[in-house]
């Protein structure tokens, strides 16, 4: 009885609560500012997420005054929630683009931090690693080369036992950095078969209009469409081929080598890349993708690619942090890299770190 | 047999088979994350509520700042929502040729089905953007504008299902309309009420998409103040399941459990309201 007298009373109590938690709050904020603790935030690139989660418990653990966060967002929502000062840092799969970096020029710092690859997957119930360059896999994804057994790839596999099958070309139905990579490798590798117009986040894929083209949304849905389709050819990031065991194909690279994707191979990319990289943070990276994929080298792996890492030169009381982040990202954290990532070439980290002196409260 | 009783066997057997299709995802999808899920847990042991989440392939950790972090929500945006849907019910039923009651009728149910994405984004430009940074406050008023339309359109359904009669009867008491809305209008459709409440309570605890660009994702750290960032089990189920890692999905199928249970006793707790009898 008592209850439902007070009803209206007891209603009121809800909103009541929620301002006082928030006054408190506010106040509560206000006080722990004194102190030394900080708070950093980042935004961007879903494919470095499962590395950030590696590198931010180490990082808050070794710099426990430090709460580190990331939002898997996007690369180009990350890129914006950056520029409007939302979030601390930045990460991209591009860089910055030439525009945007002359508009804040001086004022941003970019650097690669990691490497990732994509790499060609197959389903066919043949023994040995198949072998593919720029050339077959341009005709393929253009319809033009429709069975296994196509003199082409007959001839850059001269010992396989390829059947007379119609190839399945699987490729992202969504707007994508992983595409990106690979029809910029196809147009790099074979520019007569792929041209510019076809190279980009999406595209219209000419396999599709001849109806052996099929899209599937995300890494995990190509993964999950080549595993379940017999014949099938796609091109994944290297860690989920990796984490669901698929086989991957050799791809012939800017020297004419045929090279697996690994550790190893994505590394030596960047390192032969590196004399065409910009030799500051402060320098635009925008081109930096046109460096490493098909890279010079002899075992350079010719899908290889960048995440980029995009930060402010003045951060006032947060600076601090950020440059311990910037070093330990650049000096142990590339010990620490995830299974489907490679780390970036030492010379590269030398440049990065540079980035700790720019960086002023 | 005569023809039409075949005609109502097929009609029978037709009617259980396509009962059965219609309910059969439900039980896959469930069963699914049951099996799935008590595996993760049984492997992870109690520690699965109390621990931070894994790196890939190291272990599975735990799901705790995120488990906090939707409990905390729901409980902050249910204190802001509610009253005010219950409110705005109440008026909207006791005032119903008022212009801004049939507003407020007309706006909760057309706001039933508003794409939960936009609220978040409109939390993200009024209060996220101005701020200059995620928040709880951000996320906590993205979910209490998720649940009142359900709350009010379910309130303002138990009151209106409450017979004319009774308050009649009040009035013919001498009762005022105060006292005739609050204890004998609210008092008999209480329990109407009470699963109005839980509803939008439960579909707070598994929003995800008013917090993708509210909430700021702090997977490490528990939140408490209305300036942490913080998470919820939506949102890591969402941005884990799409990681290739095994040790990550597994995270994110026991995950789904823990929101799965926290559903089911919501679920057997409105059943509880609605079955008893008083009166």
């Amino acid at each position: 009885m008592e209850l439902r007298i007070s009803a209206p009373l007891l209603a009121s109590m809800g909103p009541l609560i929620f301002t006082l938690w928030v006054i408190l709050g506010l106040m509560g904020t206000n006080v722990q500012g004194n102190s030394a603790e900080v708070s950093i935030l980042g935004s961007g690139s879903s494919f470095i997420y499962p590395q950030m989660s590696i590198w931010i418990p180490k990082f808050t653990e070794e710099h426990p005054w430090v709460t580190l966060n990331y939002n898997p967002t996007g690369s180009g929502t990350g890129q914006k929630q950056f520029l409007s000062k939302l979030v601390d840092f930045a990460a991209s799969d591009p860089p910055l683009t030439r525009e945007v970096w002359l508009r804040y020029r001086g004022r941003v710092l970019q650097m690669p931090v990691v490497l990732g690859a994509v790499v060609i997957t197959y389903n066919l119930p043949v023994e040995g690693q198949l072998q593919l360059d720029g050339r077959v896999l341009a005709r393929i994804y253009r319809g033009e080369v429709r069975y296994w057994d196509d003199p082409l790839i007959r001839e850059l596999n001269p010992t396989m036992k390829l059947p007379h099958r119609e190839i399945v070309a699987v490729h992202r139905s969504d707007s994508s950095g992983t595409t990106n990579i690979f029809t910029f490798f196809l147009h790099k590798a074979s520019p007569r078969d792929w041209p510019l117009d076809l190279v980009g986040k999406s595209v219209e894929w000419p396999v599709d209009s001849k109806g052996n083209g099929v899209g599937a949304k995300g890494n995990q849905g190509v993964t999950q469409v080549v595993m379940n389709t017999p014949y099938s050819l796609g091109y994944v990031e290297l860690s989920y081929a990796l984490e669901n065991d698929l086989p991957m194909a050799s791809v012939m690279n800017a020297e004419g080598n045929f090279v697996a994707p690994s550790t190893q191979s994505i590394t030596e990319a960047a390192r032969r890349a590196f004399s065409l990289l910009p030799k500051s943070p402060l320098d635009d990276f925008s081109l930096d993708l046109d460096t490493v994929v098909y890279a010079p080298g002899e075992g350079s792996y010719p899908l290889t690619s960048f995440v980029h890492l995009i930060f402010w030169t003045h951060y006032g009381e947060k600076a601090g942090a950020i440059r311990e982040f910037v070093r330990f990202v650049n000096t142990e954290g590339q010990e620490l890299i995830a299974e489907g990532y490679a780390p970036i070439p030492p010379e590269l980290r030398l440049v990065n770190l540079k980035a700790v002196g720019l960086i002023k409260p | 047999m005569d023809v039409r009783e075949v005609k109502e066997r097929i009609f029978l057997a037709l009617v259980v088979i396509l009962s059965i299709a219609a309910v059969l995802p439900v039980f896959h999808v469930f069963l699914s994350v049951v099996w799935k899920g008590l595996g993760a847990i049984m492997e992870a042991g109690p520690s699965f509520l109390l621990d931070v989440p894994p790196a890939p392939n190291a272990g599975l950790g735990g799901i705790a700042p995120s488990l906090a972090g939707t409990l905390l929500l729901a409980v902050l945006s249910s204190l802001l929502g509610i009253p005010l849907s219950l409110f705005a019910a109440i008026f909207a039923v006791e005032f119903p040729d008022n212009p801004l009651a049939k507003g407020v009728r007309v706006l909760s149910k057309a706001l039933l089905e508003i794409p939960s994405v936009v609220v978040g984004m409109l939390v993200y430009a009024i209060l996220v953007v101005p701020m200059g940074r995620f928040s709880m406050l951000a996320g906590s008023l993205a979910l209490a504008i998720m649940m009142i339309p359900y709350v009010t359109t379910y309130v303002e359904q138990a009151l209106e299902g409450v017979p004319f009669t009774y308050r009649e009867a009040g009035f013919a008491l001498g009762l005022s309309r105060s006292k005739v809305v609050f204890e004998i209008m609210v008092g008999i459709a209480r329990r109407g009420i009470l699963t109005g409440m839980l509803i939008g309570f439960a579909k707070v605890l598994g929003e995800t998409a008013p917090l993708l660009f509210t909430l700021g994702r702090d997977r490490y750290n528990v939140p408490l103040g209305p300036l942490d960032y913080g998470d919820s089990i939506s949102l890591l189920i969402f941005d884990y399941a799409q990681t290739p890692y095994a040790n990550m999905h597994q995270v994110a199928w026991g995950a789904a459990l823990v929101l799965t249970v926290m559903f089911l006793i919501i679920f057997l707790i409105s059943r509880k309201f609605t079955e008893e009898v008083f009166l």
